[in-house]
């Protein structure tokens, strides 16, 4: 503890001397305002055209500030589809200036953006392995159902893996699926998914911003260990009232949003609802007539604006799906979440955002079979306090600290059986967790070529009583039984996560970057189904279960062609990550007190090439993505203690998605994917136990599914513009060429020729065509 | 618990919302690998002989005939009575008992030589639960009757157990791993589905309920996860966990057994 002491002293005097320096200068600050809408816009690029390396990014609220000498000058506000706002200040105290950027009519977008001349953050920013769309991009990407999905197009992009076929699951670069941090409005969402993983949690129409860190993130994030997804929501028009909607083959979208007082407060609530179920009522068949299959999301969220100084927002989540078949079984499983914050400016180079933030996931099974009435419950809650300072000190300094502190409660599972039930109620213990952290950044430049974002964040998990507490020997018999009371602490995970990253520039339109970040991840999911399934298991860290951490470094070079329309970038990373978690064989993972004896430990590394190249302006717009990656697992007692391909292994990835605008009413839109098969255990030989035929295995995930491929097309049409209302119609087809692509292998015995055997490979999706109207008013 | 398998519902989506998911037989490359020794050892509360049986794997590609290992030494010791039975190879790779008996409460050693290997391990018998009934149950899946049959006891409280079932449909066993445990169920009246292929009005079925100890339970356990089509759902597929050492593949179960009979109405 002394040494961080130490350290965090150093930084604080270090950042001082900073400050004090700073005084000399005058701030502009304010925020960036859609005209039309009101919308606050994020990561809007505002600079002085006199010096235009004084310059910054709209933040998650639309405020920026940015200071310079006294003086005349030309403040120039840009975003990438919207009209640059050019604004001529003299500057001689501290300025308040709010812009409202006009969009674009689509016709004119070739002409204007390269009149743009500086568009290259992408370069000089020290911030690597990041990757933001905006939802105009995802909207013309064609996607399966033609339900448009950010976590299902974020999937396009390098270093970013889908966990399988139409599946809103991901891995990146080679971390698991449970190592993604994923925030809505700040709030975590342990399951980001719907129908088995079939379609993301989020609702796109209510989504502003998407950004995903894949591993160099902030020191203000924290918690997993391979990428952080952070996504806000639509603030809702603040100028007029607005209705729009959709009407999908699975899926129907209606959002509602307005002003609560003109250009003060508005509010926004959005809505899905699948209705197969609807189809499901039609048949004559009663056991589908009885059984249910439906998800539905809203979004809803409302912000007022106190004064010049003072915004308050406050969010929420609500999603909830429903499986049930013929009133035997039934699911239901969803997240909630509610955000209630509060910015504040303490004057116009220091920014606040205290948020209060609330998250739960739940589950419910019910199984009624024979004499069986079973009710099965499982909830994780998290109540947390974000506090965010954002310091403009000058142009050349950004400081950003705070703190957060988030109490988990998991309730691993109630059964709650009737008298007449094969099997009794049980209550598994409850967990309760505080996750602390307090961190502090400092982005800055120290010559006109280099910036540095450097910070440390320094994490506390405290695992909490009441409960008892077992420690394992390595065969997984209890050795210790230590008992808590409420209140008491049991134990302490100190961590400090250093992040440090920086960019070099080389000439106008290159850079190298390079960067180091350790992350700590304390909530693990325990998973062994080959499915995103909602009965997966999260368990805190304990005194058997480590931290998990990960380092990273990684090199990149960035570069922009043809007037920044072209951007290109290659990274190349190395992960190390120690206390990894894998299972036993058979091991007993549902309704087990003692679940953490069934586990395994041991580290990985993963590495990998990751080439991008963006065309972002012109009739037509895309990227091409290839990934070249390696991911490896060593763990006692899997494949005699030897490194091991993990599951999400795939050499290659490629990904091309081309968009291209015919004319004022056609868009069009295709992507094609390729990936090395994952890496799969498969029989090594075969033997005849109990009658039938075993297969024999000698290694783990030794071998490799066949390589994926697949094309998607879309078009989307634009209907006549009436005065108050616009309409559109999207057709995609999924799967072009109706590959069938393996979802399972399984071996068994051929039914026409038993002394044989065959492997059989299943196929999920060929040629999924879907039809989608959206209007709005 | 066995209906929280996301396997059962995901074709279920599969049919009702896409209905076209596909399947087809390709090739795969499996490597070959040497073949390793598997041995099947059975000792019951009924009369003898017990039967050891010790086969090899082979490959993948290879048909389906399964060489027996001949010329082993098969032992097989009542440890509680301080007893010895030295197996006879009745065919190859076949080996029967002479005298021993099986008791409920006796724990027994299994030692396999063969091929300059020795292999053992050691079962228990554990004590009887008496099989009720047998009883049959009718469900509608979509659109048509499925009928399973259902095993009735009442599990002793207090007391570990575990079970084991065999269907015999008309005289011929059906393949496929029954199992259950009271870990969530102890004292419980008990009414376990035997899930099959439906059963059909007139059919006399056979059921075999069979008592065994955790070493042996965990077998087949584990076996059922990677047979019978349950391989499609396990993240990695591994060799199920035996009882026997020496990194035998097989099981040596001792157990009680029982057997009720009823025909499908």
């Amino acid at each position: 503890m002394y040494k961080i002491t130490t350290l965090l002293i150093g930084i604080f005097c270090f950042v001082f001397s900073i400050i004090i320096l700073a005084q000399q200068n005058f701030s502009i600050s304010g925020t960036v305002k859609d005209y039309k809408t009101g919308e606050l816009m994020i990561g809007a690029r505002i600079y002085l055209k006199e010096s235009p390396t004084i310059g910054t990014a709209s933040n998650a609220y639309g405020f920026y500030s940015i200071s310079a000498p006294p003086g005349s000058y030309t403040l120039l506000v840009g975003f990438s589809g919207y009209l640059q706002d050019t604004t001529k200040l003299v500057l001689n105290n501290n300025i308040t200036h709010n812009i409202e950027l006009f969009e674009q009519a689509t016709e004119l977008q070739e002409v204007v953006i390269s009149s743009e001349k500086k568009h290259n953050e992408n370069l000089v920013k020290p911030i690597m392995g990041v990757q933001k769309l905006t939802i105009s991009e995802i909207k013309n990407v064609a996607v399966i159902f033609g339900e448009k999905d950010v976590l299902k197009t974020i999937q396009l992009l390098p270093g970013i893996k889908s966990t399988g076929e139409g599946s809103s699951g991901f891995y990146v670069r080679g971390g698991g699926a449970d190592q993604n941090l994923i925030l809505l409005d700040e709030a975590t969402i342990y399951n980001a998914s719907h129908l088995l993983g079939f379609f993301s949690a989020f609702n796109s129409d209510a989504i502003k911003d998407l950004t995903v860190y894949k591993g160099a993130m902030p020191a203000e994030y924290g918690g997993r260990l391979s990428s952080v997804v952070d996504i806000r929501m639509n603030d809702g028009n603040s100028k007029d009232y607005h209705a729009s909607g959709g009407i999908g083959l699975i899926a129907s979208r209606l959002n509602l949003e307005g002003p609560l007082v003109k250009d003060k407060g508005s509010f926004i609530i959005s809505g899905r609802r699948t209705y197969a179920d609807v189809f499901l009522m039609l048949s004559s068949d009663t056991t589908i007539k009885k059984s249910s299959l439906y998800f539905y999301d809203l979004n809803l969220k409302a912000n007022y604006k106190i004064n010049d100084k003072n915004r308050v927002y406050l969010s929420g989540y609500f999603g909830k799906d429903n499986l049930g078949l013929g009133g035997n079984f039934g699911i239901d499983y969803g997240n909630s979440t509610a955000t209630a914050r509060w910015n504040h400016l303490f004057n116009s180079r220091m920014f606040s955002n205290t948020s209060f933030i609330y998250s739960n996931y739940n589950y419910n099974i019910h199984i009624v079979n024979g004499t069986n009435d079973i009710i099965i419950k499982s909830k994780i809650e998290d109540f947390s306090l974000k506090q965010d300072f954002q310091y403009y000190v000058n142009n050349n300094n950004k400081i950003n600290f705070g703190l957060n502190i988030i109490k988990h409660k998991l309730n691993p599972g109630v059964i709650d059986a009737s008298a007449l039930s094969n099997f009794n109620s049980l209550t598994l213990q409850s967990k309760y967790d505080y996750e602390n952290a307090i961190y502090l950044s400092h982005e800055f430049s120290p010559t006109e070529r280099l910036r540095l974002n450097y910070g440390i964040r320094l994490s506390a998990f405290t695992i909490m009583g009441p409960g008892n507490f077992y420690t394992y020997d390595s065969t997984g018999l209890t050795i210790k039984t230590d008992t808590y009371n409420s209140g008491q602490s049991v134990k302490t995970y100190f961590n400090l996560e250093p992040r440090f990253s920086a960019s070099f520039q080389i000439n106008e339109i290159s850079s190298f970057k390079a960067s180091y970040t350790r992350n700590i991840q304390n909530l693990h999911l325990l998973s062994n189904s080959a499915t995103t399934n909602p009965t997966d298991l999260w368990i805190p860290s304990s005194l058997n279960v480590k931290p998990e951490i990960a380092d990273q470094v990684a090199l990149g070079y960035y570069r922009n062609f043809n007037d920044n329309s072209y951007e290109f970038s290659s990274e190349i990373y190395y992960k190390a990550l120690q206390n990894q978690i894998d299972y036993k064989n058979g091991a007993e993972l549902r309704a087990n007190d003692n679940v953490e004896s069934q586990l395994l430990f041991g580290k990985g590394r993963a590495y990998g090439l990751e080439l991008f190249l963006k065309k972002k302006t012109g009739k037509l717009t895309g990227w091409i993505s290839y990934t070249l990656a390696r991911v490896e697992k060593q763990i006692e007692g899997i494949n005699s203690g030897e490194y091991y391909p993990a599951k999400q292994d795939q050499t290659h990835n490629i990904a091309i998605v081309g968009i291209y605008q015919l004319n004022n009413k056609w868009t069009l839109s295709a992507n094609w994917v390729y990936n090395t098969g994952n890496a799969a255990t498969f029989p090594s030989g075969k033997y005849i136990i109990n009658g039938q035929t075993a297969f024999y295995y000698t290694e783990r995930n030794g071998y490799r599914f066949p390589s994926y491929h697949r094309l998607d097309f879309a078009a989307t049409v634009l209907g006549k513009k009436h005065k108050k209302w616009e309409d559109s119609w999207t057709f995609s087809l999924y799967n072009v060429y109706g590959r069938q692509n393996a979802y399972a292998i399984t071996f068994e015995d051929n039914p026409d020729d038993t002394s044989k055997t065959q492997a059989v490979q299943t196929a999920l999706f060929r040629w999924v065509p879907s039809v989608t109207y959206n209007f709005k008013f | 618990m066995k209906s929280l398998n996301i396997k059962w519902i995901l074709p279920f989506i599969g049919f009702l919302v896409f209905n076209t998911a596909c399947t087809k037989v390709i090739d795969i490359n499996l490597n070959d690998a040497a073949p390793q020794i598997i041995i099947e050892g059975n000792i019951s509360s009924e009369s003898g002989p017990y039967q050891v049986q010790i086969s090899k794997t082979i490959n993948f590609s290879d048909a389906n005939i399964f060489p027996g290992v001949t010329g082993a030494t098969v032992i097989i010791s009542d440890i509680t009575d301080e007893m010895k039975d030295t197996l006879t190879e009745t065919s190859p790779g076949i080996y029967k008992t002479k005298n021993i008996l099986g008791l409920i409460g006796h724990s027994y050693q299994l030692s396999v030589t063969a091929e300059g290997k020795t292999y053992t391990a050691i079962s228990t018998i554990p004590s009887q639960v008496k099989l009720d009934t047998i009883t049959f149950q009718k469900t509608n899946r979509f659109g048509k009757v499925h009928i399973n049959s259902v095993v009735n006891f009442i599990d002793p409280a207090g007391i570990v157990n575990y079970y084991r079932f065999i269907q015999t449909i008309n005289g011929v066993t059906k393949e496929g791993v029954h199992l259950f445990s009271d870990r969530l169920a102890d004292g419980k009246f008990i009414n376990q589905q035997i899930n099959s292929d439906s059963l059909e009005v007139g059919n006399i079925v056979k059921i075999e309920m069979i008592c065994l100890d955790k070493g042996a339970y965990d077998y087949f356990r584990t076996l059922r996860q990677v047979t019978g089509g349950n391989n499609f759902q396990s993240v990695s597929p591994s060799n199920p966990i035996s009882n026997i050492s020496n990194k035998a593949l097989g099981y040596f179960s001792a157990h009680s057994t029982q057997r009720k009979q009823a025909v499908v109405k």
